[in-house]
């Protein structure tokens, strides 16, 4: 199942694996399965609260972006999460699909991610501010300071400056 | 020849310190940069060192002016990490506080929007009505900014006679109809100063992911109090006001009839309110280790935390907040390009900013 089928599976009211009737646009409209299903059906999602989590395994950001832009799903924002000792840095993207929440985890080892600010214009702020707060570089695009004002360093993680 | 003028960080037409670089030839603006951060005070880190007591009273001053939405959203989201479910009546409780506080800050914005476009009489009509909803607030809660209302598991405070508080609800709705919601859809001086200036078009707000009022008068219907709804909302009977033209004068519009709907919200709640507790009482609660997301329709549009706690811990591990304000500014950049200079006062305001939200 990739990422489309899946949030629309979730997002649906129908069955997973069957396309969703209220919320997706026509063209992003997946046709119903017809062949036999072999393998085991397992979800690459879960519910918590109001959120639908996806498993991100396998995925870049960028198309995550992309397949919630086929969708005209709203970007809401990145909600960055320092992992304890050299573990990195967690980020979750969330995006809202006629009032439901979904989140797509991804964790960085290396600080790093690919920015999606060509895709989704809305993520431009976030990425900035996450990129002053916590360190993160986001590859493919430049910075401006942000919450931070001249002669500040952009770049470092503001978290640890404040625990100095 | 292009040249730049900057307008702010602090500057009579600005509410609030930010800074907007426009490009102009001429009278017209061809682009524009905003510069924010001036109010960062770093209180998504100052949440990690402050206990489940302590971080909703610090939340409550990210801002000024939807304070009781902060502390409303921070505690749904600890609710569900406790596993806590406020009563009926709470829920109530907070629909009237949430709804008296979207109808302060219109009103409060329908008065410098007056006073942007020139008409200053109009200006003292809107803060006078403005008072008459905070006195209403005060006699509910005690306060007139932070209302320290809301708690984990309910409310702080009952209104002990809701059916008293529909007499004054009804009296603003009659000053409303009779003064601001005519002069702002029908006078020539609005129509004059807002129409087809500051266009955000519906795909541009679409793209640019805005909130709200603004992106109700771009023509995205959205509201989270129908959409994903909280509280007692799912029990209200309101529509959404939607305008299709994104320029000033839809938002002016949208603003203008969602005033109409909060004290038809209004009404509905003070008359319904159900009896019983307004909180689950003092009894032992305890935080699993978590992320909890909670989502609420602000004045301004969309508030957004997300609340990370770990078992045992007395203190929040993260707190994150996307405010409307976060999404609904760098629009303005799109807004003004092609404006006259003098119109972009009016053009940001109509945005409805909040620094104090945005940098937090």
């Amino acid at each position: 199942m990739n990422i489309l089928e899946s949030v629309l599976a979730a997002t649906s009211d129908t069955a997973p694996g069957q396309p969703a009737a209220s919320e997706s646009s026509p063209e992003t409209r997946l046709e119903p399965r017809t062949e036999p299903r072999t393998e085991p059906r397992t979800q690459p999602w879960t519910r918590q609260g109001a959120v639908y989590w996806f498993d991100c395994a396998g995925l870049t950001v960028r198309e995550v972006a992309q397949a919630m832009n086929s969708l005209r799903a709203r970007f809401i924002t990145i909600t960055a999460y320092q992992l304890p000792g050299t573990e990195g840095t967690r980020l979750e993207y969330h995006w809202d699909l006629a009032g439901r929440l979904l989140g797509f985890p991804f964790q960085l080892a290396a600080n790093s991610i690919e920015s999606i600010y060509d895709l989704c214009e809305a993520a431009d702020w976030i990425e900035r501010e996450v990129h002053e707060g916590f360190a993160v570089d986001f590859t493919g695009r430049e910075y401006e300071p942000l919450l931070l004002r001249e002669g500040d360093t952009p770049g470092v993680n503001l978290r640890e400056e404040v625990k100095k | 020849m292009s040249y730049k003028i900057p307008m702010g960080p602090y500057h009579p037409a600005l509410e609030e310190p930010y800074k907007l670089d426009m490009i102009c030839e001429g009278e017209t603006v061809k682009d524009a940069k905003l510069h924010i951060g001036f109010n960062f005070r770093g209180i998504e880190h100052l949440a990690e060192t402050r206990n489940y007591i302590q971080v909703i009273a610090l939340m409550e001053r990210v801002c000024g002016i939807c304070s009781n939405i902060h502390t409303l959203t921070l505690c749904q989201a600890m609710e569900e990490l406790t596993g806590l479910t406020p009563p009926p009546r709470a829920q109530y409780i907070r629909v009237v506080m949430a709804e008296l506080e979207r109808l302060h800050s219109h009103v409060l914005w329908a008065g410098i929007a007056s006073k942007l476009m020139g008409f200053k009489t109009m200006f003292m009509t809107c803060f006078s009505l403005r008072e008459k909803v905070m006195d209403v607030l005060q006699a509910i809660s005690g306060n007139r900014v932070n209302y320290s209302m809301n708690r984990i598991g309910g409310v702080n405070r009952d209104i002990e006679d809701p059916l008293a508080l529909v007499g004054m609800v009804e009296q603003l709705e009659r000053e409303m109809v009779r003064t601001i919601i005519p002069i702002f859809t029908t006078s020539t001086t609005a129509r004059a100063r807002c129409a087809g200036i500051g266009v955000l078009t519906h795909d541009k707000a679409i793209s640019c992911g805005v909130v709200g009022p603004v992106a109700r008068a771009s023509g995205v219907a959205q509201d989270l109090r129908r959409a994903a709804p909280y509280a007692a909302y799912a029990e209200m009977d309101f529509e959404i006001p939607v305008e299709q033209a994104g320029d000033v004068r839809a938002r002016l519009f949208v603003r203008a009839l969602e005033i109409m709907q909060s004290c038809r919200i209004l009404h509905q709640a003070l008359t319904k309110m159900p009896g019983g507790e307004i909180n689950t009482g003092e009894g032992k609660f305890a935080f699993k280790t978590a992320t909890a997301t909670s989502r609420v329709e602000a004045p301004r549009g969309e508030v957004m935390y997300s609340v990370s706690w770990k078992e045992n811990s007395r203190n929040p591990s993260r707190v994150h907040v996307r405010t409307p304000t976060f999404v609904n500014m760098p629009a303005v950049r799109w807004m003004v390009q092609g404006a006259r200079l003098a119109d972009t006062p009016l053009i940001q305001a109509s945005v409805d900013p909040c620094y104090s939200c945005t940098d937090r």
